[in-house]
């Protein structure tokens, strides 16, 4: 089943009175339980691209399916609404509350979600759970490893039980070590049925994808298949 | 909604506390606005009670006449040039005025009064027989004196609450003598207790002497007024005749102006509402601008915690908050401290208001209270609006990007 489809997005911005074609025409159809990882160098519109896909942003022209509904023509509270149940992003920088627990951090969603106290305590400590942080539900994130803030991060994208989950350089601030073991949590989340975008610019990471697509002046130069 | 409104408020207490210094420093304003208002009204709370307590005691339904018109700010020597008030004005009064019920003479002057080894420097009157009727006061224990008393100059006294107090404590003072300028007097009555005139001067040690003996003994020229009893419901009447009596008895020509004067308490009440007007002025524009500078401090404040928090606003809108829901977030921040910055003004005023009862019975006035606390709330939501609508409005893409 299609999950999501774009059809010849373009993004455009006018930096200094010149035109820059952030994605130049873009198309492509993302299956449920895919593993995508999207590629290319800096400038190529692979953040820009992941924005869009995560609803952050909005395409200057094109259609935007997600789940068969137009994205691009929803107002604020309808794309925060997709963002919270349907997409769970994982950041290069883990973008945690410094302030709030791991538990707390993951319940984020759940409020916003407006999900009862009681559920959002269960529901958050599955989550922690599941990413192997069950004895660090109290912990600030200044209290955690690298490796153990990004695996918070994954839960609070997993509480909600998302359609897909956008992780941009997941690994990007993390040794190879801890990288390694966010990118197991990615493959077995995979295995049990979610969808997966990864960016990033390091092979080793798309290596994890079954598909790889690489952007180049935002467009789509290469998409590609293969085995794990 | 109701959850979103928890969460809120803990995150607006978490970032409350977490700047605790910069918080109280923001709120300062607002505690000094709620402080100052709230203070006004227990002041003038206090005011009134102590006012119509006193008010009550000169009774409303009296016409002083004597020499000088309260609150006029006459100079003391054209006051001097005024003929004195003279004791035969009671049965001329009495005889011309169709209005008057009683008059009563009142003599007034500091004298020493003793009992055994015990002493009182204090106001000695002296007065006739009608006096009671003249005030609001009542004889506790024993009787007033009679006009046979006054008449024959019988040294006898009724003395105020103190007085009994302090010379006889619990004992019974009927019967008893005690020396006043180191004449004897017998004690034949007793005034229930009054409390402070004004909050300042007690009325309660006090002697009064028939006018008679009063005359005889401490002066004969002294200062008198005459207090002259009207029905309630005739006062402007009774003051329009009261002039042409006094008129008529000083044997004033047209031309002439008046040489005394009649006073009422309402002239106590002009003056009065005068002060609260002033008071009440004052407290509030300290209150408007403690409020207005108060509300700038928390606008700046909330600007900064914006700023500061912006990665993290970016990463909410991520994960699902919408516009609202982030202003909602902000604003509640903004109405929390101003919240907690009024309930630190209240427990101030609270603090305040113990110690100012005690020179004269007051309370913080519990609608006054509620009406400042709502008033921080609201200085919070408008000072709190911009950076909410600010913060709510940031795109999440440049949010998440912002260092």
């Amino acid at each position: 089943m299609t999950l999501i489809s774009l059809k010849n997005i373009f993004k455009i911005y006018n930096v200094g009175g010149e035109e820059v074609r952030a994605l130049d025409g873009i198309d492509l159809d993302i299956l449920e339980n895919e593993y995508l990882a999207i590629m290319g160098p800096s400038g190529s519109g692979k953040s820009t691209l992941m924005n869009m896909i995560g609803c952050l942003d909005t395409p200057t022209s094109g259609i935007y399916e997600f789940e068969g509904e137009m994205v691009q023509v929803m107002d604020d509270s309808q794309l925060a609404s997709i963002r919270n149940r349907k997409i769970g992003f994982v950041f290069q920088t883990f973008n945690l509350l410094p302030k709030a627990t791991a538990q707390h951090n993951v319940e984020i969603p759940l409020v916003y979600a407006n999900i009862q106290k009681k559920d959002r305590t269960k529901m958050a400590t599955d989550a922690l759970e599941s990413v192997g942080l069950a004895d660090r539900l109290h912990h600030k994130p200044n209290e955690l490893s690298g490796g153990q803030r990004q695996r918070v991060a994954i839960a609070r994208a997993l509480v909600n039980k998302p359609s897909i989950i956008l992780a941009d350089e997941p690994t990007g601030n993390l040794d190879s070590k801890s990288g390694s073991e966010i990118m197991t949590i990615l493959d077995d989340l995979h295995k049990n049925g979610n969808t997966i975008i990864l960016v990033t610019h390091e092979d080793d990471v798309a290596q994890h994808a079954h598909r790889i697509i690489r952007l180049f002046d935002g467009k789509i130069i290469e998409d590609s298949k293969q085995d794990s | 909604m109701i959850l979103l409104f928890i969460e809120n408020f803990r995150i607006s207490l978490s970032a409350v506390f977490a700047n605790k210094l910069r918080s109280f420093l923001t709120a300062l304003g607002i505690v000094i606005g709620v402080l100052s208002v709230t203070l006004m009204g227990t002041l003038i709370s206090g005011l009134d009670k102590t006012f119509e307590s006193s008010m009550s005691w000169l009774g409303k339904d009296i016409l002083y006449v004597s020499r000088y018109e309260w609150f006029s700010g006459m100079e003391w020597w054209e006051v001097r040039n005024r003929p004195r008030m003279r004791s035969e004005y009671v049965d001329k009064i009495k005889d011309r005025s169709d209005y008057a019920l009683t008059v009563s003479p009142v003599m007034q002057r500091g004298a020493s009064l003793s009992y055994e080894d015990k002493k009182a420097r204090t106001e000695i009157f002296g007065t006739n027989e009608d006096y009671m009727e003249t005030i609001t006061t009542n004889i506790v224990q024993g009787r007033f004196f009679t006009r046979n008393e006054d008449r024959s100059g019988s040294r006898v006294t009724v003395i105020g609450d103190g007085i009994k107090e302090a010379f006889f404590g619990d004992k019974d003072p009927i019967g008893k003598y005690i020396k006043i300028d180191d004449i004897k007097f017998r004690v034949i009555g007793v005034l229930e207790e009054q409390g402070k005139f004004l909050g300042l001067m007690s009325v309660d040690k006090q002697a009064i002497l028939p006018l008679g003996a009063f005359k005889r003994i401490f002066s004969k020229r002294g200062w008198m007024r005459l207090s002259v009893k009207v029905p309630p419901d005739k006062m402007d009447e009774s003051l329009d005749e009261m002039y042409s009596v006094m008129r008529h008895i000083r044997g004033l020509r047209p031309d002439q102006a008046n040489d005394f004067a009649i006073n009422q308490t309402k002239l106590f009440e002009n003056q009065y509402n005068t002060l609260k007007i002033a008071i009440a002025g004052t407290g509030y524009a300290i209150t408007l601008l403690s409020l207005i500078v108060g509300g700038i401090g928390i606008m700046n404040i909330m600007f900064v915690s914006v700023k500061e928090r912006t990665r993290e606003i970016g990463v909410r809108k991520a994960i699902g908050a919408t516009k609202g829901m982030i202003m909602s977030q902000f604003l509640m921040e903004s109405v929390t401290i101003c919240s907690i910055a009024g309930l630190v003004g209240l427990l101030l005023a609270y603090i305040f208001s113990i110690f100012i009862n005690k020179f004269f019975p007051s309370t913080l006035p519990i609608t006054l209270s509620i009406y400042a606390i709502l008033m921080s709330m609201a200085v919070g939501m408008i000072s709190g609006f911009i950076p909410s609508y600010r913060a709510a409005n940031l795109d999440p893409i440049d949010s998440l990007r912002y260092e």
